[in-house]
């Protein structure tokens, strides 16, 4: 049964994220009295991406559009990795969460190394941002799955989600790492109030600025594998409350799992819509609050299951 | 043991014939080759009980104030003398490279290799010495040489300065490391290790701690925990490249051995040692990878980050030492495994970062970040050294860097019965490594992409070229273990197998097949790591199938102005300055400033410089002790009843930590 089980991950985790930004930019475009763009609108736009000609700044190195490539090839393992259908992933071994956040961390380091290669303050800007920021969320994953560990006593990533709602201080722990992992969603995939992905200011930009100079096929990987962070932390929380058994139950599980994380990026769209970004000086107080929730968790975890 | 002892034969021998009148050339051939002879040896005597043989024993005899001079090699001492050497010797290779203006002129250069021929030999010393004596020897050997080879450039005050620094702080080192000689020799009678372990397994107590820590000092400041590393960030960065490749990776790695050592000794440490030990690891790796992101000198931001990586692979040994004191044989693999694979790991990947920041000093005659950029399309070889190194040491897959660590937070996040909040005490361990995973990865990114990329941001500095094969040769031999030890790591593994098995063996049951899960583990995060590489070939050759192959070239967006130069790029104190002003405590940042006026400001200028902040306060309260005191006394108002209040609680806190230390967990 694992097979048809990996085949519906990795459809979830590589379809989804198209669909996922559609209806992002649907709500958002509901709210704001729009008819919006189709949902489908970004597998076209990475199409057409796909087959421009790109222009290279004239400093860029060879790293610059290996970066891209290297950026897509880890948030794809990394997606392989995150159990988006709840206690089951193709990808799965003892401790590879920490091979799942160093992967994510392996593509943030080639997307800040690619927009410094061309030597813009612009983007050298966004890239600090970027690092600085996301520094004070990367502990709120391992708090997060610290809790998990305390919670269920599993060593792989799938077994620690996927079996965190059998516990009893499920419905304790529950709201609470959802908030976590829905401000790690914000952090990682650049959305408000961390980040705004639709304007072009460089007071407000990180993600953006820092693929300015990409273009044609690079920077479709780009957007995909921004896309796809999206999808991944979506899937997580979809696997934090799936109930159905991915091997006995599986076509509920992955209908209940699209339904979950087609629900986040409608939540993600209606805060987007309602939310105004926040300054760049309050941004890393916002996301300590996630690494400050999560080390909340662990402790309750630990007061909650103590002899 | 005849392997050893010709091996300390040739290295004396070779820094002898170092010493002798000759051409410089044949200095260098001199001392490269007497390294290799011994590299040999050793490894003749070291290999056979890595793969599971007998330890080596030997014995001198010694008239009467010392007795018989004992040496043994064990897995652990064979561990690190199997790697210390070849990387000496790489050293010396590619300081062919790196001294060769001084070759044709005056410069005796044989003192360096003989040098360098003394810090293998002290190598030798230290991993096998049975007897403090010998133990003694080998360490000061060690500090001398070092000191030595800092100070290459000596006729520059500040280089003077700093290897007058690192000798007084080892000094001070030494002074902890003889005390506690000095205890364990009253009490069992005899300067052989083993009877020191003797005394130190059947006396738990309060001297058994006093002598602990006495020793956690000593290592500490030979390895540059923190607060103990305010030498190493000035000794590495006055130090000739490959001094301070040998020193940050090889030679301070002896107080990591000996911190194990004496762990390994002791059998069944108390339960606070272990803890003390991840706090105090978890406070370097922090403060260390904090001190990375303020640098704007190369290689004071290496040396730091040394501090860091200590760090880690503490953390490590602490697990291993609960691991030992609860009895539990699963966290004593992972612990000691994980802390000396990261050892080991560290030692490839820094050695080549310095090659690589040498490189860079050589080609363009400066390591000032501000002043550097774009190096990487005219040193293409030194770049990708440099960024190999660099993602290694964000310990990022699929680099080794990254297997020692996943190593060490499996141990973090073990799913072993352990206590609940110690679990929970491991995780938020494990959340503080990620954090300094995250900002050694700033750091190292800030770093490359501001000396590699963009483009040069200083007309004043010269256009480099590559540098020579002799310099390029050793970094291709680190990144080459650096890339083979993460897409296989079972290789490193093997490594640190014998050593751990000691550990395992001071267990008092059967410690059953721990090392398996490690090893499969391991397995799979290679496989992993190569799927990682393969799936990038795999995208970047579909990439040239499917889309436009050819790309026109055009100048960086501007964001519309009109006039860029390459002064406007992010400098490195500019990309670090959004996180560094949330961490002003630590970061102590200096600014000259000359700011423009008028309209039409003439010369102005803004220097930021972050220093070290262990080191300023402590000479600001030596040189200004009595006005810091008073200035501290007229900020708090006597009258105030809320200081007289804090005073007292402080009091009464500080009294009960003292009756409870006394007579609680330290008798």
């Amino acid at each position: 049964m694992t097979l048809p089980a990996g085949f519906a991950h990795v459809l979830l985790a590589l379809g989804m994220p198209v669909l996922m930004v559609g209806l992002v930019n649907r709500t958002k475009a509901m709210w704001a009295g729009r008819k919006g763009p189709p949902l489908m609108q970004l597998g076209w736009d990475l199409l057409r991406l796909m087959r421009k000609r790109p222009v290279l700044s004239g400093v860029a190195t060879p790293l610059f559009r290996t970066g891209a490539w290297v950026v897509l090839a880890a948030s794809m393992l990394a997606a392989m990795i995150a159990p988006n259908l709840g206690r089951f992933a193709p990808l799965e071994f003892n401790h590879d969460f920490v091979f799942f956040a160093y992967t994510l961390a392996l593509a943030r380091i080639f997307l800040m190394l690619s927009a410094m290669d061309v030597g813009s303050a612009f983007e050298a800007m966004g890239a600090a941002r970027e690092a600085s920021f996301t520094a004070f969320v990367e502990p709120a994953l391992f708090l997060l799955v610290g809790t998990a560990g305390v919670v269920t006593g599993h060593a792989s990533f799938a077994g620690l989600i996927g079996h965190l709602h059998q516990a009893e201080s499920f419905r304790w722990l529950a709201p609470a790492l959802i908030v976590v992992l829905f401000i790690l969603l914000q952090a990682e995939a650049s959305r408000v109030p961390v980040d705004d992905p639709s304007t072009h200011l460089e007071l407000t930009m990180i993600h953006e600025v820092m693929i300015l100079d990409h273009s044609g096929p690079e920077l479709a990987a780009m957007q995909y594998a921004a896309a796809l962070k999206m999808t991944i932390y979506a899937g997580l929380v979809a696997a934090l409350l799936n109930p159905f058994d991915p091997l006995a139950a599986p076509l509920a599980c992955v209908l209940f799992s699209a339904c979950a994380m087609a629900g986040v990026a409608v939540v993600v769209g209606c805060t987007e819509s309602l939310v105004a970004r926040l300054r760049m000086r309050l941004v890393p107080r916002y996301l300590m609050l996630a690494s400050a929730l999560a080390a909340l968790c662990l402790a309750g975890a630990g007061w909650l299951t103590r002899p | 043991m005849t392997a050893l002892n010709a091996a300390v034969f040739v290295l004396l021998l070779g820094a002898a014939v170092c010493l002798l009148p000759m051409r410089n050339a044949v200095h260098a051939g001199v001392g490269i080759l007497s390294q290799l002879m011994a590299v040999a040896l050793v490894w003749a005597a070291a290999i056979p009980i890595l793969a599971g043989g007998a330890p080596v024993v030997g014995e001198l005899a010694w008239a009467y104030p010392v007795g018989t001079l004992k040496v043994r090699l064990d897995a652990l001492g064979a561990f690190f003398l199997v790697w210390s050497l070849p990387m000496t010797m790489l050293g010396g290779i590619y300081a062919v490279g790196y001294l060769r203006p001084y070759f044709k002129s005056t410069r005796h250069v044989g003192l360096h290799y003989a040098l360098l021929n003394l810090t293998s030999l002290s190598f030798v010393l230290v991993y096998t010495a049975d007897h403090a004596l010998i133990f003694l020897l080998g360490w000061e050997t060690a500090a001398l040489a070092a000191w030595l080879l800092v100070i290459w450039d000596y006729t520059n005050q500040k280089v003077r300065f700093a290897g007058f620094n690192y000798l007084v702080s080892t000094h001070i080192g030494l002074i902890f490391l003889v005390a506690a000689f000095m205890i364990l020799y009253t009490h069992s009678g005899s300067w052989d290790l083993g009877s020191f372990g003797q005394w130190l397994r059947n006396n738990a107590g309060a001297e058994r701690n006093l002598v602990f820590l006495l020793l956690i000092a000593s290592f500490g400041l030979k390895s540059a925990f923190f607060p103990f590393h305010s030498w190493l960030p000035r000794a590495h960065a006055a130090a000739p490249a490959h001094v301070s490749a040998l020193m940050s990776g090889v030679i301070h790695k002896a107080g990591l051995y000996a911190l194990v050592r004496f762990v390994f000794l002791i059998g069944k440490p108390d339960e606070w040692m272990g803890w003390f030990l991840i706090g105090f690891s978890a406070l370097s790796a922090l403060i260390g990878a904090l001190y990375t992101v303020g640098q704007r000198d190369l290689k004071r931001l290496l040396g730091y980050s040394s501090t860091e990586n200590v760090g880690i692979a503490g953390i490590g040994f602490g697990v291993g030492c609960l691991g030992l004191s609860w009895g539990n044989a699963s966290l004593v693999a992972i612990g000691f495994a994980g802390g000396l694979l990261h050892v080991l790991n560290h030692a490839f990947f820094k050695c080549q970062l310095f090659y690589a920041a040498g490189a860079v000093y050589q080609a363009t005659h400066t390591v000032d970040m501000e002043k550097l950029g774009g190096l990487s399309r005219l040193m293409p070889w030194t770049s990708l050294s440099f960024i190999l190194g660099g993602v290694a040491i964000a310990a990022m897959p699929p680099l080794n860097g990254f297997t020692s660590e996943f190593v060490i937070y499996s141990g973090l996040f073990t799913s072993a019965p352990i206590g609940v909040w110690a679990k929970v005490a491991f995780c938020a361990t494990g959340a503080l490594l990620a954090f300094v995973g995250a900002v050694s990865a700033l750091s190292i990114t800030r770093a490359f992409g501001v000396v590699f990329l963009g483009t040069p941001r200083d007309r004043s500095v010269a256009r480099p070229t590559e540098v020579s094969r002799w310099m390029l040769a050793p970094m291709g031999v680190h990144g080459i273990g650096v890339v083979a030890l993460g897409v296989i790591p079972v290789l490193g593994f093997k490594l640190v197998q014998g050593p751990a098995s000691i550990a395992l063996r001071t267990l008092p049951g059967p410690a059953g097949d721990v090392l398996q899960p490690i090893a499969t583990t391991l397995t799979w995060i290679g496989m992993v790591s190569g799927g990682l590489v393969l799936l990038i070939e795999v995208l970047i050759w579909l990439r040239s199938r499917v889309a436009s192959p050819t790309a026109s070239s055009h100048v960086t967006w501007g964001c519309g102005y009109g006039a860029p130069n390459s002064r406007m790029q992010y400098t490195g104190s500019s990309f670090s300055s959004d996180f560094s002003a949330r961490f002003r405590g630590v970061m102590v940042m200096l600014r000259r400033q000359k700011l423009p006026t008028g309209y039409f400001p003439a010369e102005s200028y803004l220097i930021t410089d972050c220093v070290d902040a262990v080191e300023r306060r402590l000479f600001s309260v030596i040189g200004h002790g009595d006005a810091s005191a008073s200035d501290l006394s007229k900020r708090l108002h006597e009258d105030d009843p809320r200081v007289a209040f804090a005073a007292a609680l402080i009091g009464i806190v500080v009294i009960a930590g003292v009756l409870m230390l006394v007579s609680g967990p330290l008798r």
